[in-house]
């Protein structure tokens, strides 16, 4: 139930895990005022323990694995988890290759998953608005 | 004074080069940075070893998300000169109209980051603001905003209409009056000059010792781009100037970039007025390679790429090595930091354009107390200054 | 066309690349006089051979004088990697020298900044594998 105070202003980190820097220029993008997140009390955190949501991006390389576990325990509750991007769901093209775990389900719980390679910023957006929206029941 | 070590960005490798900045201050003054890899290896070089030829087309284009027309390029052309074929000239000319329209909305996602770093947030969100126009550019050619995957062997995989090309004319004109604009700010305006000028300089007879490449290099006065010294592409027939600066700082960096996408624009419109007709989508691709090697050269927006490609025949590549810009510009400019305050450290490095600055988060550890302080580099810009 | 530097002809392979092959002791004095021609390490990429049992350096250079990339290739044998480092006669090779360590192995004698970890997971360290070794498994 007290997930429902951040559905005003949650404040969203993002974290690279390996990424290629497609899906991190377009989380960006989603943050900047031609998509005006601000509207919807989005806002990016510099730091875990300011966020509410962790956007997560990139192949999960096994080194960044353990930072964005340790990142995940930094953030205060109630938190929530977006992973965004095709590697950050499946692996991608990465899938196969060695130094990636290649799900980022299997480090941290996941709340919502943003496909494409890259997703779109709305898409981005859109993302954050269906979790806002399953908190407000 | 309290030696402090300031790890900048362990989890947030926000470089394309998975890398972190281990800074040694004693006080202000920094003396000493070690720079930290394996945050973001992916393992691509021997992901293309065990996929075929056309796989490979797609996992170049993802070793970077702001830069991959240009890794797509180098790939292809390596493995076109293997493969034995030659795109027609309308190929190369689509080609190069999406590598400069790449050029121009890296170097205006650098100068936005440049902007963040030294607290001046507004013009990075006008500039964000305004690179979307080149995005939908970038989108209106390639039919993607980010990974363009319009490169195949032979060929391009889209075509160029008349609609979207005098479209493509139409919005280039409100691209370059921005970045006249953006030029201007950074050449004239009093903050950011004092700010980025003699800042992490490297001297002419320094930079090819440390064989930084790109706008790096020729901030520091040398005549050296990929695109006129070794051209590829539709670039021999595109008439455009080397832009290169003598002061070899941050601040010339910068500028090299800004002239640069101006540039970049007066190629888009000559080449989008003087496309050649004829074919561009090849009608089959080829899938084996003759044995062999090949050095391909191409110049990104942070400088030269190199992939050596070696061939043993058949359908798989037998090594490609791929050596990004970023890897020498941000690796081997350890040096450059020393001798500047701790505030420099995030305009230094965001100056070698290491693809999206690591403004995320640094940890400050004050090593006689053992305080730890956690920080962005946004902040530690501001509280370092003055 | 060549192009003879220090004594050493570089054959012309492809338009604008030059290449010579020389032996692990000569290394040291060819890249010195690459370096005379203005010339900064673009990269130096290590090739596995298993069936001829080498592992083959190409120390790739781009010369802004001659507008040339200069490539030296040397071999080393594959079960005892071991040459010379050059990252003193040009900084720019450290790095490259660290990632070829790390990943396939070589032992540049010389300089002290090899280690392993630089680029390759932990996992992979422990196992004491090279990934980019034809044979690592991985």
């Amino acid at each position: 139930m007290e997930a429902k105070i951040i559905r005003y202003s949650p404040w969203v980190m993002h974290f690279n895990a390996g990424a290629c820097n497609g899906c991190d220029i377009e989380v960006l993008a989603a943050l900047t005022p031609l998509f005006d997140p601000e509207r919807l009390g989005v806002k990016l955190a510099p730091n875990p323990r300011h966020a509410d949501i962790i956007i997560v991006t990139g192949a999960l390389n096994k080194k960044a694995a353990e930072r964005l576990r340790r990142l995940y325990d930094q953030t205060p509750s109630p938190k929530f988890v977006i992973a965004c991007g095709a590697c950050a769901i499946s692996g991608g093209v990465f899938a196969d290759s060695y130094p990636v775990i290649a799900r980022a389900d299997k480090v941290v719980p996941v709340d919502v998953h943003v496909p494409g390679c890259p997703p779109r910023p709305e898409a981005v957006l859109y993302g954050i608005k269906r979790l806002l929206d399953k908190l407000g029941g | 004074m309290a030696l402090v070590e300031i790890p900048i960005g362990p989890q947030h490798p926000a470089l394309h080069e998975p890398v972190m900045l281990k800074v040694r201050a004693d006080g202000e003054d920094v003396i000493g940075v070690e720079v930290n890899t394996g945050y973001n290896h992916r393992g691509v070089e021997k992901l293309l070893e065990k996929n075929s030829w056309v796989r490979g087309m797609y996992i170049a284009g993802r070793v970077c998300g702001i830069c991959n027309a240009v890794h797509t390029q180098t790939y292809v052309q390596g493995v076109e000169n293997l493969m034995g074929v030659e795109p027609p000239p309308r190929a190369n000319y689509i080609r190069t109209i999406v590598m400069e329209l790449e050029r121009i909305h890296s170097h205006m996602l650098i100068s936005a980051v440049m902007a963040e770093v030294i607290g001046f947030t507004t013009l990075f969100m006008l500039i964000m603001r305004d690179r979307e126009k080149a995005m939908y550019l970038k989108e209106l050619v390639t039919g993607n905003r980010v990974h363009a995957d319009i490169h195949v062997f032979g060929g391009v995989k889209r075509d160029l209409d008349e609609v979207r090309r005098s479209r493509v004319l139409d919005e280039l004109r409100r691209v370059e009056e921005r970045l006249k604009y953006y030029r201007r700010v950074f050449e004239t305006d009093y903050t950011i000059v004092r700010r980025l000028s003699e800042v992490g300089r490297i001297k002419k007879s320094d930079a090819l010792k440390l064989s930084v490449v790109g706008p790096t290099l020729r901030g520091s006065g040398v005549r050296s781009d990929v695109r006129f010294e070794d051209p590829y592409a539709a670039y021999p027939e595109i008439p455009f100037s080397v832009i290169y600066r003598d002061e070899g700082d941050s601040w010339a960096r910068m500028m090299v970039r800004l002239d640069e996408a101006l540039e970049s624009v007066n190629m888009i419109r000559y080449a989008l007025e003087r496309l050649p007709q004829g074919p561009a989508v090849p009608k089959a691709i080829p899938r084996t390679a003759r044995p062999g090697e090949v050095f391909s050269r191409v110049e990104a927006p942070r400088g030269e790429l190199f992939y050596h490609i070696v061939s043993a025949g058949g359908t798989n590549p037998y090594r490609v090595k791929i050596r990004t810009p970023s890897f020498l510009n941000v690796l081997n400019t350890e040096s450059t930091y020393l001798g500047h305050r701790l505030a420099d450290v995030p305009v230094i490095l965001a100056s070698y354009d290491p693809c999206i600055s690591c403004m995320e988060r640094v940890l400050v550890v004050d090593e006689r107390s053992g305080r730890r302080v956690y920080m962005s580099l946004k902040e530690l810009a501001q509280v370092g200054f003055g | 066309m060549s192009l003879t530097l220090c004594g050493r002809a570089f054959k012309e392979v492809a338009p604008r690349r030059y290449v010579a092959t020389v032996e692990a002791s000569e290394l040291r004095r060819a890249i010195e006089a690459v370096v005379e021609e203005e010339a900064y390490i673009s990269s130096i990429s290590a090739i596995d051979m298993p069936k001829e049992g080498k592992i083959e350096l190409n120390y790739v250079f781009w010369s802004v004088k001659h507008r040339a990339a200069i490539v030296v290739k040397v071999a080393v044998d594959r079960s005892d990697p071991v040459v010379p480092s050059i990252s003193d006669i040009i900084p720019g090779a450290v790095k490259g020298e660290m990632e070829a360590h790390d990943l396939m192995g070589v032992v540049f004698e010389g300089n002290r900044s090899l280690r392993r970890g630089f680029l390759a997971s932990e996992d992979v360290v422990v196992r004491g594998v090279y990934p980019l070794k034809k044979d690592s498994g991985v």
